[in-house]
């Protein structure tokens, strides 16, 4: 006979959970509404879930540092913090790009703001635990949201991304499970401070090695799914493809930190109980992640392709960081992503803003090369902020990504890892030339035949052009910023006391 | 004025701003107004700069990211100063030069004036980081003036310009981030002020490594040979401004680096490089000289004898005394107005004839005379004729080097005479004889807009070639605080001894 546990409500701290709660009421309203009254507005939609993210951002803000909460699976840690404030603010960011100018099939649902807003309920749910059985909930929660969203931008390529994204993913949770079970059997626990505790414990017992190679390498596998990093990377330039312009952004930044965070704490404590081949592996897949990637984008046709694989070598970029698992690379990776996210929202965004509901220009791509050719002649403010957006991607000062490789390189070097340093800068390099490629076509080629002002201009509405603003305002201004910036993540990390220091 | 240096920066990219509502018909008056008015400013500068002062004046400090060392950190010195004046001046007698009819007027002005921004900002940088971003920035504008004005082949060209300098500049940003770090270690703080890392002391393994680092940077920029294939390409295609700029103050910046980083930061190393520069110098010296003998094109003779020149400054940047690095600062500039004079008189008769092929001329000088004596001024002082500006450089970098190695000197100074011959093959070929292109009766000689253009070149080729001491003098008192500086920081006794500083002239 079990004995009952007394839990007061007082012991639970549910306030850890109000961000999460927030996002899920959010959604319940918006499906209320549908139910009372039909067809209405999708701006109605869009500004309900602003400021029902604006109020969740407040929550999260508000929240007190390092506490556990609802039975202990909650761990409120700066870092927990930091990624929820990223995800809510690319959040915003991302769901007034559904006020565009032609009708979009998917925008019309109130549906899509829900599952929307699931889906950030569910990644809040994955940076903030860290339990692993919740890390998976909300991982699943939020994934499943997310093939949906892709699969309600009603083409068949779409659908296509869906269940290519669905397969993955699955195969992604199975790996997940997998890793889990075994740090399970290792220390009977799913609490990482007890995993950690056991495995300290154990490591000399013969044949754990083997068991924490198997728990860590099915652990990596799953989140390199996630991250898109190499060798498992081969799904995301389709479904960024597939999936509508500013969805395709608003993947290559928010699912990502939250991955990153949950990486951090997983194989950080790898790294921390000395475990080298972790360590190791992450390198590897990091510096073969960021090569591949860049080699690949060299020889796309299509811009949307040519950014999804640049955004999967930054995720292997950024990936690197981890391995050194110190204070200020813990730093670089959320000021790299804290940055990056508004240069390539913004860029994914000018996609959209040229998004045609056919294929004008090319029979398999929404957006080759050719479709930018002469911007600067018909639309000469789109192409200085496209090219502000690209300038600022391959990492040339003074615009804001520099000051996220330059934090990355820097502790890299301070690791003592003055190859790596030399390897992102040659990436770096390589990555130029791609960026540049589309610089090349927009100012210095002669418009083709179909591109004219209607095309172009096609989409845009004033709601992408504030947002298009806001993001070339962050990516210029980035100089006048980052102190203060930098100052916040440092003093949130070292809260969390993630990373040797 | 205290923040005159930050008003010399920012006064053209301000400019450049508000040139996009400038009409596109008075574009141009409004560039040369603009770029007047930063060359006023920058004689100011030089006015109001105390030349027996060898320090850093004019300095401005904000923080940009503290807890990282970063700052906005400015000031000027004798190396720096006249750099900053030619360079304003170069943009300047370069938009006067551009013709009514280019196309897409505005967006030329405009990159100019962001290009002057980046370019004035480089030499007067004290932050490595700041330093580095203008330095990154500069790759931008002039990208677009290849690309949007150039030859048939421009894309190409300027491509290869960017991803080049951009790839090389990327491990120099890693030794620039390893030197913060070192700092860092020894001092407790973030620092990326250059005159802080002066005082670091490394060991010989770091200053190793670390050399080479900025020697990717600077070597491609300057370009020393084996990394100077980019050049003849960005040349062959860019427009007549963009050469000039090019060749006058951009490839200044990889010296500057040199004169302002490797050497007094890393000194033991800088020494110990010095006969592998030295023989890379030699080498770009002989060979380009003799590559340039082999052009048929105009401009191609001229871009391949810039480098050569290019050549004469590094050696005398690594001669190490007060001879040689002080003439190869003079030089830098010398080379400046020449090569940009230069680049200035080919695109005056590719305009007319929309050739630079050498064998389709012959006899200019009949038709145009005022042109040939132009072109006959500024080719003697390429060469290093006495009495004009080149030799003055020319002859304090081989004195310097004699010093050094005296085979040296005399392989150096063999150039002299393959530059003076294929210099004059050139101007024989073109400029002489008789008229056997009928293409070539009736040429116009200089209007009076290129006449406005070169004619101050010539005036200053003449004034500093008779009359150096006024720009010579703070340049050495600067070049000589900078090799006292050296050999303190310096640690092994060699490197103390290679560094050879006329102690007695200095008292």
């Amino acid at each position: 006979m079990l004995e009952p546990v007394n839990i007061s409500l007082a012991e639970l701290n549910l306030v850890t959970l109000m961000p999460m709660l927030i996002a899920i009421a959010g959604g319940l309203i918006v499906l209320t509404i549908d139910l009372i009254k039909e067809n209405l507005h999708k701006s109605l939609y869009v500004m309900l879930t602003i400021l029902i993210l604006l109020i969740d951002l407040g929550a999260t803000v508000g929240l007190q540092y390092n506490e556990r909460g609802f039975f202990d699976v909650m761990l409120i840690d700066g870092v927990a913090i930091l990624s929820q404030i990223i995800i809510l603010i690319a959040s915003m960011l991302f769901i007034p790009l559904a006020l565009t100018s032609k009708r979009f099939h998917e925008y019309s649902y109130p549906e899509f703001f829900a599952l929307f807003m699931f889906m950030i309920a569910g990644f809040q749910f994955m940076v903030s635990s860290d339990n692993l059985i919740l890390i998976f909930v909300g991982l699943e929660t939020a994934s499943l949201s997310l093939y949906t969203l892709i699969a309600l931008h009603n083409r068949h390529n779409s659908f296509e991304a869906a269940v290519k994204y669905f397969t993955m993913g699955a195969l992604a949770a199975g790996f997940y499970s997998m890793g889990a079970a075994i740090l399970y059997g290792i220390s009977g626990s799913l609490e990482l401070y007890q995993i950690a505790e056991a495995i300290q414990g154990r490591m000399d017992e013969a044949g754990m090695m083997i068991l924490i190679l198997g728990g860590a390498g099915f652990l990596l596998a799953s989140f390199a799914f996630k991250l898109s990093l190499f060798p498992f990377h081969t799904w995301a330039p389709d479904v960024y493809e597939g999936a509508s312009a500013p969805l395709a952004g608003y993947m290559s930044v928010v699912p990502k930190v939250a991955a990153f965070v949950v990486s951090m704490r997983i194989f950080e404590m790898f790294i921390e109980l000395g475990i080298e081949w972790v360590q190791v592996a992450i390198l590897v897949l990091a510096v073969v992640t960021m090569t591949i990637a860049n080699i690949m984008a060299l020889v796309q046709e299509d811009v949307k392709r040519m950014l999804a694989y640049s955004s999967i070598s930054h995720a292997g970029f950024v990936m690197a960081a981890i391995a050194l698992a110190t204070t200020k690379a813990n730093t670089g990776i959320f000021l790299y992503y804290g940055l990056f996210m508004f240069t390539n929202l913004g860029a994914f965004a000018m996609l959209w803003v040229s998004r045609h509901k056919h294929r004008i220009h090319h029979a398999r791509y929404d957006h080759p090369y050719e479709k930018f050719s002469g911007m600067i002649k018909i639309m000469p403010i789109g192409a200085v902020v496209m090219a502000l957006f690209m300038l600022s991607l391959a990492g040339v000062p003074p615009f804001s990504v520099f000051w996220g490789k330059i934090y990355l390189m820097s502790a890299a070097v301070d690791a003592g890892y003055v190859w790596l340093a030399i390897v992102m800068g040659l990436n770096s390099a390589i990555a130029a030339y791609y960026y540049l490629k589309l610089i090349v076509y927009m100012f210095l080629k002669e418009p083709t035949g179909q591109v004219n002002e209607a095309t172009v201009y096609y989409n845009v509405s004033t709601p992408l052009m504030t947002i298009l603003g806001f993001a070339v305002f962050v990516t210029v201004g980035s100089m006048f910023y980052v102190d203060p910036l930098l100052e916040y993540i440092t003093e949130m990390i070292k809260i969390s006391g993630i990373g040797f220091n | 004025m205290s923040h005159i240096l930050s008003a010399l920066v920012f006064f053209p990219a301000l400019a450049g701003i508000l040139g996009f509502v400038v009409d596109k018909k008075s574009a141009k008056a409004y560039g040369i107004a603009v770029a007047a008015v930063e060359f006023l400013l920058s004689i100011w500068l030089w006015i109001s700069f105390d030349g027996s002062n060898a320090g850093m004046q004019f300095t401005e400090y904000v923080p940009i990211i503290a807890q990282f060392g970063i700052s906005y950190n400015l000031g000027v010195d004798g190396i720096s100063l006249f750099i900053v004046i030619m360079a304003t001046m170069i943009t300047l007698l370069g938009i006067i030069l551009l013709r009514e009819d280019t196309p897409n007027m505005k967006n030329m002005i405009v990159s100019l004036l962001f290009l002057e921004m980046t370019m004035v900002g480089v030499f007067v940088s004290l932050d490595a980081i700041v330093f580095y971003l203008f330095w990154e920035l500069s790759l931008v504008p002039m990208l677009y003036i290849i690309g949007a004005w150039g030859g048939p082949t421009r894309v190409y060209a300027a491509v290869k310009f960017f991803l080049y300098t951009f790839a090389g500049s990327l491990i120099m940003l890693v030794g620039l981030l390893a030197m913060a770090y070192l700092y860092n270690l020894e001092a407790g703080v973030w620092s990326f002020n250059i005159l802080d890392w002066y005082k670091l002391q490394l060991t010989a393994d770091q200053q190793f490594w670390l050399f080479l680092a900025f020697f990717a940077g600077f070597a491609i920029k300057v370009p020393m040979f084996p990394f100077h294939t980019w050049l003849p390409h960005a040349h062959g295609q860019a427009p007549t401004i963009g050469s000039v700029i090019l060749a006058a103050v951009l490839l200044k910046m990889g010296t500057y680096g040199f004169v302002r980083f490797s050497l007094p930061i890393l000194p033991d190393a800088s020494v110990d490089f010095t006969p592998f520069i030295m023989v890379l110098s030699l080498i770009m010296v002989v060979y380009t000289a003799m590559v340039a003998f082999a052009q048929k094109d105009m401009k191609q003779v001229i871009a391949y004898s810039s480098v050569s020149h290019m050549g004469i400054i590094m050696i005398g940047v690594f001669a190490m005394n007060a001879e040689g690095l002080g003439g190869s600062i003079f030089l830098m500039l010398s080379h400046g107005i020449v090569s940009g004079a230069l680049f200035m008189l080919v695109g005056v008769i590719y305009e007319r004839r929309g050739t630079k092929l050498m064998s389709e001329f012959g006899g200019l000088a009949a038709t145009m005379p005022i042109y040939a004596t132009v072109f006959g001024v500024m080719l003697m002082a390429s060469v290093g004729l006495p009495l004009t500006i080149g030799f003055v450089g020319e002859f304090l970098v081989l004195l310097g080097f004699y010093k050094v190695s005296v085979i040296g000197t005399i392989i150096a100074g063999s150039t002299i005479i393959i530059g003076s011959i294929y210099m004059l093959a050139l101007f024989k070929k073109s400029f002489f004889g008789p008229v056997t292109n009928e293409k070539n009766f009736g040429l116009k000689d200089l209007d009076a807009r290129e006449l406005t253009a070169l004619l101050p070149l010539v005036a200053i080729v003449v004034w500093l070639g008779v009359y150096p001491k006024p720009v010579l003098e703070p340049i050495d008192n600067s070049v000589k605080k900078l090799l006292v500086q050296m050999e303190e920081h310096a640690q092994f006794p060699s490197t103390k001894d290679a560094i050879i500083i006329s102690k007695k002239e200095a008292e």
